[in-house]
């Protein structure tokens, strides 16, 4: 679906001076700078794919799918979408593709949301059977019927998140793009449009590339994730990879029947202490949770135990940080 | 065509949220109208025949300038600067609509709108209650209407024009006001371009802005008739393929180096 090879984009900018006289300097001789913002990334998507793509701000997020939508030219590097590239065939490759980009909305502002579709009924010449068909799915999964005949700009932010997500699947795109779509939307929604982005997936088979930054939607929603920093891709796997390679670090979280003075247990340390409540932090690959409960019991007795996992949150936070071992997942 | 309407279709639907200014753009047609003619009775009773036309001939062109006033600047240039500044521009070149016909659609749907809730009710109160006459043959009449949409086109291209400049030296505000003042003089909105003096009426011949109101007005009004109206329509058409070559020149310059904002 979505091939990208050695994929470059350098910005050039005008190097801003500092005071007033320097901006009147600006006006007759521009010293440029090239920032680079796209480094040389490299991967493939299929078709059916639902691919979580994180990274920092600024990390070159934006600028690859704006890439792949075909209204960047890139520096150097393949990029191909469906057999199409997408800066020299723009028009028919929006046709295949859906976007929407939370902080903007592509929806009329003063019309009803039921016209706005209309326009892009019109636009993307959506046949009349599938416009109506779409418009059932979309009432059925996005509740659109509530706030259809509303003028976007009395919507609450989930009802336009919901609403533009309607105006970017009516023309059936292979391919979706999800530009933080969720941002400043309460939970309640969150969980509607996350649930609605499966169900597309699942039902539909449509691709889709997610980008957020609440590792939530990552966990509840992608199957793969590809985490992008300083323009280049530092990681791209599975979930459970990700967690195997990373996750080393696990906490065993005991409850004993009274309270206990505080210890540590053979290659495992701990961590926190809490009435009769102790967690202890240990890699899996030195010890294995049975010999340490093994060994905790023949101490004390347990009332409940319980194994915590590392939020994937907690794990990408360290990739950005850029630990040694990015690179090596990299070259595996 | 469906894609114009479609677009006129959306100006119909945000009229209800801006009802306030719908009523101040007619009422100000009205006082527009009112004052013209008011002005061209006193300077007809001042001194008659100073101005190469009957009177009647020039109440006309001058309350009909007035009602069609609206209809040519349905605002690309601020849409584009807006839609680059904010970034929103991404969205417009995510449609499979080519940009030029895009912005096209788009205006002429806003055009259509106004044709239908200001010009048309424009010219029937100027008909009943200002002198406007009718054009003096069917003629004139269907040829009026052809260079009205010449111009129409014409001047969307300068329009357009302007609105690409915001790719790449972003901010056009003054640069729109300099160009809508001198449009306005130019197309003889205000006054004949006949009237204008030795160089100024040479200028004012050759410049663009001559074929946005000056043409269908004359035609309206019968100055130009025969051979020198279809002069002046050849007119209009020798800008109008020049200012779109131009156009699809520049925009193919400009989209190798778009840089979008924002996001």
């Amino acid at each position: 679906m979505i091939h990208v090879k050695h994929l470059t984009k350098d910005y050039k900018r005008v190097k801003r001076r500092e005071g007033f006289l320097g901006s009147v300097r600006t006006l007759f001789s521009a010293e440029y700078e090239t920032t680079r913002a796209v480094d040389g990334i490299s991967f493939d998507i299929n078709e059916g794919e639902l691919v979580g793509y994180i990274g920092p701000n600024g990390a070159g997020k934006s600028t690859s799918i704006k890439m792949l939508c075909g209204i960047l030219v890139p520096t150097s590097g393949e990029v191909l979408v469906n057999g199409l590239v997408p800066h020299k065939n723009r028009m028919e490759n929006t046709r295949q593709i859906g976007a929407v980009f939370g902080q903007k909305t592509q929806l009329w502002w003063d019309v009803p949301v039921i016209e706005s579709l209309k326009l892009f009924r019109d636009i993307y010449k959506v046949p009349e059977a599938q416009y109506k068909h779409n418009l059932e799915l979309f009432n059925e999964l996005l509740d659109l019927n509530e706030f259809q005949n509303t003028p976007v700009r009395q919507l609450s932010l989930g009802q336009r998140l919901r609403a533009d997500m309607a105006a970017a699947l009516l023309h059936n795109p292979r391919l979706l793009f999800l530009d933080e779509p969720m941002i400043g939307v309460d939970i309640v929604a969150k969980e509607k449009l996350r649930t609605f982005i499966k169900e597309i997936n699942r039902d539909q088979k449509v691709t889709i590339l997610l980008t957020t930054h609440d590792m939530t939607d990552i966990e509840k929603v992608c199957s793969r994730i590809m985490i992008i920093d300083h323009g280049r891709i530092v990681y791209d796997g599975s979930l459970e990879q990700i967690r195997a390679e990373y996750g080393k670090q696990r906490k065993l979280v005991v409850e004993f029947e009274e309270e206990v003075p505080d210890f540590s247990a053979p290659y495992a340390t701990l961590d926190k202490s809490e009435g009769k409540k102790k967690w202890f932090a240990f890699n899996r690959f030195e010890t294995s949770p049975s010999t340490l409960i093994a060994d905790i019991s023949s101490r004390y007795p347990i009332l409940d135990l319980a194994v915590e996992e590392p939020e994937i949150e907690e794990i990408v936070r360290t990739i950005y940080r850029g630990k040694p071992e990015a690179t090596d997942i990299q070259a595996k | 065509m469906k894609l114009f309407w479609a677009f006129a279709r959306q100006n119909f639907h945000a009229i209800a949220t801006y009802r306030f200014d719908f009523w101040l753009r007619a009422s100000s047609i009205v006082i527009l109208m009112y004052g013209i003619r008011w002005l061209w009775i006193t300077l007809y009773t001042e001194s008659p025949g100073a101005f190469g036309v009957s009177m009647q001939q020039m109440v006309t062109y001058g309350v009909l300038s007035m009602a069609i006033n609206n209809l040519f600047f349905t605002g690309p240039p601020y849409y584009m600067a807006h839609q680059v500044r904010t970034g929103a521009i991404d969205l417009d070149l995510l449609k499979p609509l080519d940009f030029h016909l895009h912005m096209l659609a788009r205006s002429t749907g806003e055009m259509l709108f106004r044709v239908l809730v200001l010009a048309l009710p424009g010219m029937l109160v100027g008909y009943f209650l200002f002198d406007l006459q009718l054009p003096a043959n069917a003629r004139s009449g269907f040829l009026f209407v052809v260079a009205l949409l010449l111009g129409y086109l014409v001047n969307f291209h300068l329009d357009y024009l302007l609105g690409l400049l915001a790719f790449v030296s972003i901010e056009i505000h003054s640069i729109d006001w300099v160009l809508h003042a001198t449009s306005r003089f130019f197309s003889g909105q205000f006054l004949p371009l006949w009237l204008f003096p030795g160089l100024l009426g040479t200028l004012a011949n050759l410049l663009p802005f001559r074929g946005t109101i000056f043409v269908p007005l004359s035609i309206y009004t019968g100055v130009l008739q025969g051979g020198a109206a279809a002069h002046a329509v050849w007119f209009q058409l020798f800008w109008l393929v020049t200012l779109f070559g131009i156009s699809r020149w520049l925009w193919g310059q400009i989209q190798v180096r778009i840089i979008s904002q924002g996001g």
